[in-house]
């Protein structure tokens, strides 16, 4: 015999150990012997045939040959098994769950409020979170709608925009008549005129094909011929129920439109509300061709103004599609190809200088990338989701951790139950059972709570989530889906750990888990890491929140009132009325007008318009400001060369401008009063003249690219903001002052001034939401933790009762005893403080790298929130270790 | 007729046991037909075979003694029964009649040399 293993003479060849376990487990015991014996005898036969490395090959091909019903199943058991649902056993079951919740009532009640305020969180956070992860998915063919955008392979920087030119959507259309294509212009708040009664709405103007590529309902009209004409409009839901209560607006005259615009319009459908989580949103759709000033630019192929969507026929893919646009560009984008040919511009992968590009409507909500858009981080939702599971999570492990230390003292009726008959499915069914209903009840109550704390959550988070939300068939399986898992793992593993114990040993009363403590600890431990990690995230995002508001703004944001104008009057006449009424109150140190509010006001309104342009071979780009006079005066902000804008030179109204000193920088000029502003081929005569410099100020919020800023006092652009410079002694009768001033010069409109640190203050709405989410889940998330620390403790120290009393006798002072009992949790919460810092740590410095400007990561804070953790663990367990220390040694000694 | 409910390889399962009583077991079986057929044969096959047979009657089983190499296990024996052995028969007086109808031109012997093996298929 040939012997392929040096190893033979020590040891016999085996088969491989791991596959006889596996095949003793999967064949029935009563075939066991012969099978297993066959098994091993012809191995041993092939080994002396074809050697060992060959038959253990065909040894595991022939435990397979054996994997098969015959074999595997079960000799059914001679003895008659119990039935499983008997009157008796359940009546006998609910009798010893109420027993034992009542004989427990701390251990259930820190369970049930643990498992329900985390249940009711998770409904929060989950209904936001889905709200987003849906948004713009209520369209039908939705993957067949795209939005547009140019691509421009800019030798600086490649660059996205989605703002379309007029002529771009007629075009495709004529080129491309298979598809369906809609310009979309959706400006500030339109005024609408219906009987004599005037509404403030969102007028959004679009095309024909806007009911062929969204499914929005038209609930009366004709998806067809709704918008065939100039003058029809399409009102929403809402809006035709407040503009016309009851009556049928079908065919009635609406006005639409502020002053020069104002036009009249027809009622030819009414469509369903457009839902929140709708990128496209509108209270009246009317058709483009009425925006003020098309047919100026209709056939202007540079001026960018609106987005386009367009919904590809069903068998074109979107990048077929995009390859058939490269024709077009080069048709219609000649120039902008010419341009960037010259500046030195390379293709991109898709061999693209510059493109028309499509991007599917579901991701148009989440972009960051496409200038001009300000989507929803992605992140933001799964940060969301992530909390609610931690906090799930968390209420789990308390969950667990007090149903496995209760176990023990359970452990005789499992084993009572046990030697009387009950079978293992049996027990687990009971205990789980249990558990489950504990879930329950605390599903209820976590649903009772979100239901009633939903309007204080709306309110504390701006969030627009209602009851309806909760009743969605997805939303449903997803919650239905954390019940049914937190009541198998939480429910579950301790029933499984319970229905195992050896009932002679129970019954001795040498219970055994090997070392409970491990998974006891790791648990406290992850809870422990959670907290600390959302503590150390709340305070550097509230560092970062403070930071940015106490920046420098470059204007003195105290004691000034911002008022928005509103479409129902003239900003230009009603500044005019306001300044000669305060002309002579002393409270008032200065009036002025623009044309984009600092910060966000009531009316919640921002927009930004920018104006770029070569000079002097250079391109420069800034914002494009309207002011008034005073408008430096009432910010409190110093030109530092020339002068402002003022009504002693009459020309100041056309053609002067004032920049700041970074556009003077970006113009390469050291000294650029009286020097023209404009693009270099612009030859006309009407290019503007620079009359002054002022210091850098921040129109935007800090958290955005700051930009240069030119200043102009067109007198023909709508004032939309006045500024009110106040004195300091009087804010608040200066502000009721002013609303009584203002109902007399502009009685048409609402008056919704606000103090502009206020609206600074909004700007880091986000930033300071994050902030509130973070430290509500934080508090939450240590509460819990304590709860549940501070029911282990009280388990634990339940053990040690004897231990303590032996150590007293023998001399142990009331101090010992405390750090002897403590120090174990003390340990733990290192562990989860050496976890959780790191992290911290990590996933703050790439949440502030986002920020241009940033506070810097103290070690202070994680040094602060460590402290914090040791003396809250301490504080929680310090109740009982100090209650056990106390404990005369005679009584715990005495107890058997 | 209850030889339809006998299959191919069961009716070779089943000669096996015969030309090997009276020690006839799965290993023994196994290693016979992979001898005979030139094919691996597999225990859990020929045990599954043996399992049907046993169910229909056509063999009976006890526990024999137990060796070494088994790991002290006893194997189980089988024994072909009364109805077996009259199934057998049937199957043999069948096949011997259809191959006294074979005219003697009909298989050339080049052929029926490679067909000569029933092709056995494993389960």
């Amino acid at each position: 015999m040939k012997s392929h293993n040096p190893n033979q003479s020590a040891t016999p060849p085996a088969p491989p150990k791991w596959l006889d376990q596996w095949m003793e487990w999967c064949c029935a015991p009563h075939l066991r012997e012969e099978v297993m014996g066959d098994l091993h005898e012809r191995f041993h036969l092939r080994v002396s045939r074809l050697g060992e490395r060959q038959a253990r090959n065909l040894y595991w091909r022939d435990v397979l040959t054996y994997m098969r019903p015959s074999v595997l199943k079960r000799k059914p058991s001679p003895y008659s098994s119990p039935y499983l649902l008997s009157m008796t056993m359940l009546r006998n079951y609910f009798k010893i769950a109420f027993r034992n919740l009542w004989k427990s009532k701390g251990y259930a009640a820190i369970n049930v409020v643990g498992l329900s305020v985390a249940f009711c969180i998770c409904v929060f956070l989950f209904l936001t979170a889905y709200l987003q992860l849906t948004f713009d998915s209520f369209h039908a063919d939705g993957e067949r709608i795209f939005r547009t955008y140019f691509f421009t392979s800019d030798p600086e920087k490649n660059t996205k925009t989605n703002s379309m030119p007029l002529p771009l959507v007629p075009a495709l259309k004529a080129d491309f008549p298979e598809l369906e294509a809609a310009r979309i212009m959706t400006g500030r708040k339109s005024l609408i005129e219906v009987n004599g009664k005037y509404f403030d709405k969102l007028a959004t103007m679009t095309d024909p094909d806007f009911f062929k590529i969204f499914s929005f309902p038209l609930l009366k009209g004709n998806r067809e011929t709704a918008l065939r004409d100039i003058n029809s409009v399409v009102l929403s839901e809402n809006m035709a129920k407040t503009a016309f209560g009851t009556q049928d607006p079908m065919g009635k005259i609406i006005f639409l439109g502020n002053d020069s615009d104002r036009k009249q319009y027809l009622v030819t459908g009414i469509a369903g509300n457009a839902p929140h989580n709708s990128t496209i949103q509108y209270d009246a759709l009317i058709r483009i061709e009425n925006a003020p000033g098309y047919q100026g630019s209709k056939d202007n192929w540079s001026n960018d103004s609106h987005s386009a969507f367009v919904k590809l026929p069903a068998h074109v893919s979107q990048a077929a599609f995009e390859n058939r646009l490269k024709a077009f560009t080069k048709k219609y984008f000649p120039a902008q190809l010419k341009e960037l040919t010259k500046k030195g511009a390379k293709p991109d992968a898709l061999g693209d200088l510059f493109a028309v590009r499509l991007q599917q409507l579901s991701k148009v909500h989440f972009d960051r990338e496409i200038a001009g858009s300000k989507g929803t981080p992605i992140a933001i939702v799964y940060i969301l989701m992530g909390i609610g599971f931690f906090i799930m999570l968390i209420a789990c492990m308390n969950f667990i951790n007090l149903s496995i230390a209760r176990s023990f003292t359970r452990a005789k009726e499992v084993g009572v139950r046990k030697s009387l008959g009950a079978l293992k499915n049996q027990l687990f069914i009971q205990i789980w059972s249990e558990s489950t209903l504990i879930c329950f009840v605390s599903f209820g109550v976590g649903i009772t709570l979100a239901y009633t704390l939903l309007p204080e959550f709306n309110a504390r988070f701006d969030a627009r989530l209602t009851l309806d939300y909760l009743l969605q068939p997805g939303f449903i399986a997803l919650i239905f889906g954390l019940f049914l898992l937190v009541t198998l793992v939480a429910g579950g593993y301790p029933a499984w750990q319970m229905t195992r114990f050896n009932p002679v040993e129970v019954l001795k009363g040498k219970v055994s888990i090997k070392r409970p403590g491990i998974l006891r600890n790791s648990l406290i431990v992850s809870q422990f890491s959670m907290s600390t990690l959302l503590a150390c995230c709340t305070i550097i995002a509230s560092q970062q929140v403070d930071f940015l508001r106490t920046r420098p703004l470059g204007f003195d944001k105290e004691q000034v009132i911002s008022i928005p104008v509103g479409n129902q009057v003239n900003g230009r006449q009603t500044l005019g009325r306001l300044r000669n009424q305060l002309a002579n109150d002393p409270s008032v140190l200065a009036v002025t007008g623009t044309d984009v509010n600092l910060g966000r006001g009531k009316d919640r309104v921002s927009s930004r318009s920018t104006i770029g342009f070569t000079y002097k071979g250079r391109a420069v780009e800034s914002d494009w400001l309207l002011i008034d006079y005073d408008y430096f005066k009432t910010l409190n902000i110093k030109p530092t060369a020339g002068r402002e804008f003022s009504r002693a030179y009459p020309s100041d109204s056309v053609n002067k401008v004032i920049i700041t000193e970074s556009m003077a920088k970006a113009m390469g000029e050291t000294n650029p009063v009286g020097l023209l502003f404009g693009d270099d081929s612009d030859s006309s005569h009407t290019k503007s003249q620079i009359i002054g410099v002022v210091p850098d100020f921040h129109l935007y919020s800090v958290a955005e690219k700051s930009r240069p800023i030119s200043m102009h006092l067109s007198s023909n652009a709508p004032i939309r903001y006045v500024f009110v410079r106040v004195a300091p002694s009087s804010l608040v009768q200066s502000m009721d002052r002013l609303k009584s001033v203002w109902k007399e010069v502009a009685p048409q409109s609402e008056f919704m001034g606000s103090f502009l640190n206020e609206n600074i203050d909004a700007w880091y709405q986000n930033e300071e939401m994050l902030t509130r989410v973070l430290s509500l889940a934080a508090s939450i998330a240590i509460l819990l933790s304590c709860m549940g620390l501070f029911a282990v403790a009280l388990m634990i120290i339940e053990q040690r009762t004897k231990e303590i009393g032996i150590r007293k006798v023998m001399g142990a002072g009331i101090p010992n005893l405390i750090i002897v009992l403590s120090q174990d949790f003390v340990k733990l919460v290192l562990i989860s403080l050496a976890i959780a810092i790191p992290l911290a740590w990590f996933g703050m410095k790439s949440w502030l790298d986002n920020y241009s400007v940033r506070v810097e990561i103290s070690v202070w804070v994680f040094v602060a929130v460590g402290f914090a953790a040791i003396l809250i663990a301490l504080a929680t367990v310090s109740f009982q270790t100090i209650k056990a220390a106390l404990v005369n040694p005679i009584k715990s000694l005495k107890s058997e | 007729m209850r030889r339809s409910d006998l299959g191919e390889f069961e009716e070779v399962v089943l000669l096996a046991v015969a030309a090997l009583s009276p020690n006839a077991y799965s290993v023994m079986i196994a290693e016979e037909l992979e001898q005979q057929t030139g094919r691996p044969v597999s225990t859990g096959g020929v045990h599954a075979a043996l399992q049907r047979l046993e169910q229909k009657g056509y063999v009976a089983s006890g526990l024999g003694e137990a060796t070494a190499e088994r790991g002290g296990r006893r194997k189980r024996l089988f024994t072909v029964t009364a109805l077996g052995s009259r199934i057998l028969t049937e199957v043999r007086s069948v096949r011997n009649n259809l191959w006294d109808k074979i005219l003697p031109q009909t298989l050339r012997p080049s052929e029926s040399f490679d067909t000569a093996n029933p092709d056995i298929h494993l389960t």
